[in-house]
């Protein structure tokens, strides 16, 4: 009963592998062999990681040594990979996104020699070398190559646009891994290990530590740079909204969850015995992911530029998953499997819908695009449909996470995290919903041509991509989306177990409770009411209009000022939460 | 292990961070980030260092005299690499954006950004 055990290292060796043959022999390559190998490599990973997702429910968790370096009693050298379902399963859905986006940007890139693949792949490896490493060491490892490749991809257009927003990216996300290193070297000071478990035992036998506090800190702040919390979310809006489409795919999809992914992982199998880090969990990184929810929200429905929108209203769905983290209950986490992978579908798919307008009407202008999108009905279906699931439309996966982070989310601090989810989904689903009814259906008044004549961004994507090809996997996510609830939040609660021994014997509560349903409704139909607003002022009542203007407007212009593009201004925010922390620790 | 590598490596990363904060040129900036990852260096090593111990090569030592702690070394040196890869990339893209617009101010160059993100 070994074979499962001998496939562990594979969803990492084969992309890596690949990448550097292909790499090797890119200039004799034919023009769409890279696509293929490409899109079989990445569904293979997606084939391995479901295997061991399957195995590791039925055998409980596989742990992996490299080079046969197993632990002796006492001593752990070696690095080894934990495989439990949560872990395979968020791989597995890696992979498959990956395939999709591959199948999408089909003749992407064609004049570059596969350069584009590669960096794809080596950014594929390192996504699933993250989600199944069990030492701490490791996962900065792979934290940087993951950084790394992302970089290479933001920046591949070389524009002035996707410079800048590369440039930010890098140096945040750089200041985020000299964190965790330093995270990881105070840990060490301590305990000696850097295996997840040994970590785990070392932290709850030595008690209470400021070394052990600040380690969690740091690393907390590291991964909630990546995550693109309040106040550490800047950098994200501005690289994902320059980024060609398919690589903000992955960005939104998968990259950003990630860092709350490793942050769960970090809370609940290495920190789990520490009081202070518990407090802290509780206290500071719930109201920061409120926080993030409702400024998110708010800056989603300012913006008019498609994939800035779809940036904002990512991170307004992060905040969202850090309350269910926070929450460091089993309903929860659970919520947290759910909700990243229902809105990593959701999410793609609305990614790909902006790549499809991009390419068939050269523009990604909300008011730019003021009617034109009619001639494409299926994506502007699919795009009203990404529009209600995002809104919080009670169907699906990202329903079903929505549901249990709002529980477990007010049953561990209040109501008012409830009230914050609701907020920053029906606004973010409110956005989506205005922008297909301008779009696709001409809906609203009819924007100044001075002002809409200008697509925002010369951003030249290839045009000639037939479009079904580009609809296709769209669709194929919005789909698996659309999954039952109910299947999904069992899988995910089945996960929460073997992920977090320590909630050992709490299970998640599945139950419907007449609230959630209550809380979805209302949330969609807040979204719906929301878009209708912004789409009908030429028939509503003046001094309504008047009254939310006059309310709206420098709240607007004081989010809009904060978010200012200088990479000074975010380092600047980046010491404000890590000061945040502090003070939380000295006074909370 | 005495207080004084902490004191540094808190230094370096405040100082690097304010270099950023307040840099007018990408150049300078990408040098003060490398200020704040040697701050990582001066406390993994201040972390692994043991007084009168010798390096950790065994080959004149006999096995169990006391070294100073290997790990951390090999941290470091992981660090050394990912740091060169992070600066060759960032002053890649810098070149890029001095080539095609002639400048490397981030504040001179925020109208740029700006008029793209609207």
């Amino acid at each position: 009963m070994n074979w499962p055990l001998d496939l562990v290292p594979l969803p990492v060796a084969i992309p890596l592998a690949v990448a550097a043959a292909m790499l090797a022999v890119s200039h004799f390559l034919p023009t769409r062999l890279p696509d293929v190998l490409a899109t079989l490599t990445a569904l293979a990973v997606a084939a391995i990681c479901t295997v061991l997702a399957r195995q590791s429910q039925l055998h409980g968790v596989l742990t992996y040594w490299f080079g046969g370096w197993a632990p002796r009693p006492g001593v752990v050298l070696g690095i080894g990979f934990g495989v439990d379902p949560a872990s395979a399963g968020f791989a597995a859905f890696i992979g498959l996104l990956f395939a999709a986006i591959l199948v999408f940007a089909w003749g992407y890139f064609d004049e570059t020699h596969a350069h584009f693949h590669v960096l794809m792949l080596l950014f594929l490896a390192a996504m699933v070398g993250f989600c199944l490493t069990r030492d701490l060491f490791n996962l900065f490892v792979w934290f940087e190559v993951m950084s790394v490749a992302a970089f290479a991809l933001t920046a591949y257009q070389l524009e002035m646009p996707s410079l800048a927003g590369a440039l930010n990216f890098t140096v945040t996300n750089s200041l985020a891994s000299f964190m965790m290193l330093g995270g990881v070297g105070l840990v060490y000071a301590r305990a000696g290990v850097l295996d997840f478990q040994a970590l785990g035992h070392a932290v709850a036998r030595d008690g209470p530590d400021p070394v052990t506090t600040g380690a969690f800190c740091l690393l907390a702040a590291a991964l909630m740079i990546k995550a693109a919390i309040l106040p550490f979310h800047f950098w994200l809006s501005d690289a994902h909204a320059v980024a060609p489409s398919p690589v903000s795919v992955i960005f939104s999809g998968a990259m950003v969850g990630l860092g709350l992914f490793a942050l769960a992982k970090l809370a609940f199998q290495v920190f789990a015995g520490s009081a202070e880090v518990h407090a802290l969990t509780h206290g500071l990184l719930m109201a920061l992911g409120a926080a993030t929810a409702v400024v998110g929200g708010l800056m989603t429905r300012a913006q008019r530029h498609l994939k800035r929108m779809l940036a904002f209203s990512t991170i307004t769905h992060l905040g969202i998953m850090l309350t269910g983290l926070a929450a460091l209950s089993a309903t929860g986490l659970a919520g947290l499997f759910a909700y990243l992978v229902g809105h990593g579908l959701v999410k793609g798919a609305l990614f790909m819908l902006v790549g499809v307008l991009l390419a068939e009407r050269a523009s990604v202008d909300e008011l730019g695009l003021y009617g034109l999108g009619r001639g494409l009905a299926p994506a502007g279906a699919a795009m009203a449909l990404g529009g209600l699931l995002l809104g919080g439309a009670p169907w699906g996966v990202l329903d079903a996470g929505t549901r249990l982070v709002a529980d477990a989310g007010s049953s561990a601090a209040g109501r008012w995290v409830a009230g914050a989810v609701v907020f920053g989904t029906a606004l973010t689903g409110a956005t989506v919903l205005r922008a297909t009814g301008r779009i696709f259906l001409g809906l609203g008044p009819e924007p100044d041509p001075e002002e809409a004549a200008s697509p925002s961004q010369e951003e030249q994507e290839k045009a000639d991509r037939p479009l079904w090809l580009m609809l296709a996997p769209c669709l194929l996510l919005l789909a698996l989306a659309l999954t039952p609830g109910d299947l999904a939040k069992r899988f995910a609660a089945e996960s929460v177990g073997p992920f977090a021994p320590v909630l050992a014997g709490s299970t998640a509560a599945l139950a419907h409770t007449g609230r959630a349903t209550m809380l979805s409704w209302m949330s969609v139909a807040l979204a719906v009411a929301v878009a209708a607003f912004d789409l009908g002022r030429a028939h509503l009542p003046r001094p309504l209009l008047a009254a939310v203007d006059a309310l709206s407007r420098p709240l607007f212009l004081v989010l809009g000022e904060l978010h200012s593009g200088l990479v000074g201004d975010y380092v600047v925010w980046i010491a404000v939460g890590l000061a945040c922390f502090s003070i939380y620790l000295a006074f909370g | 292990m005495s207080v004084l590598p902490w004191l540094v490596a808190a230094w370096l990363f405040g100082i690097g961070l304010y270099g950023i904060a307040s840099s007018r040129s990408f150049i300078h900036l990408i040098g003060c980030l490398s200020v704040c990852q040697s701050s990582t260096y001066v406390l993994l090593l201040g972390i692994g260092y043991r007084w009168g111990a010798v390096a950790p090569v065994f080959y004149d030592h006999p096995p169990g005299t006391p070294a100073v702690d290997p790990v951390v070394q090999a941290l470091v040196l992981t660090d050394i690499v990912v740091g060169a890869t992070v600066t060759a990339l960032l002053l890649a893209m810098a070149l890029q954006v001095d080539r095609k617009y002639g400048e490397l101010d981030p504040q001179k160059l925020r109208p740029l950004v700006a008029k793209a993100r609207r």
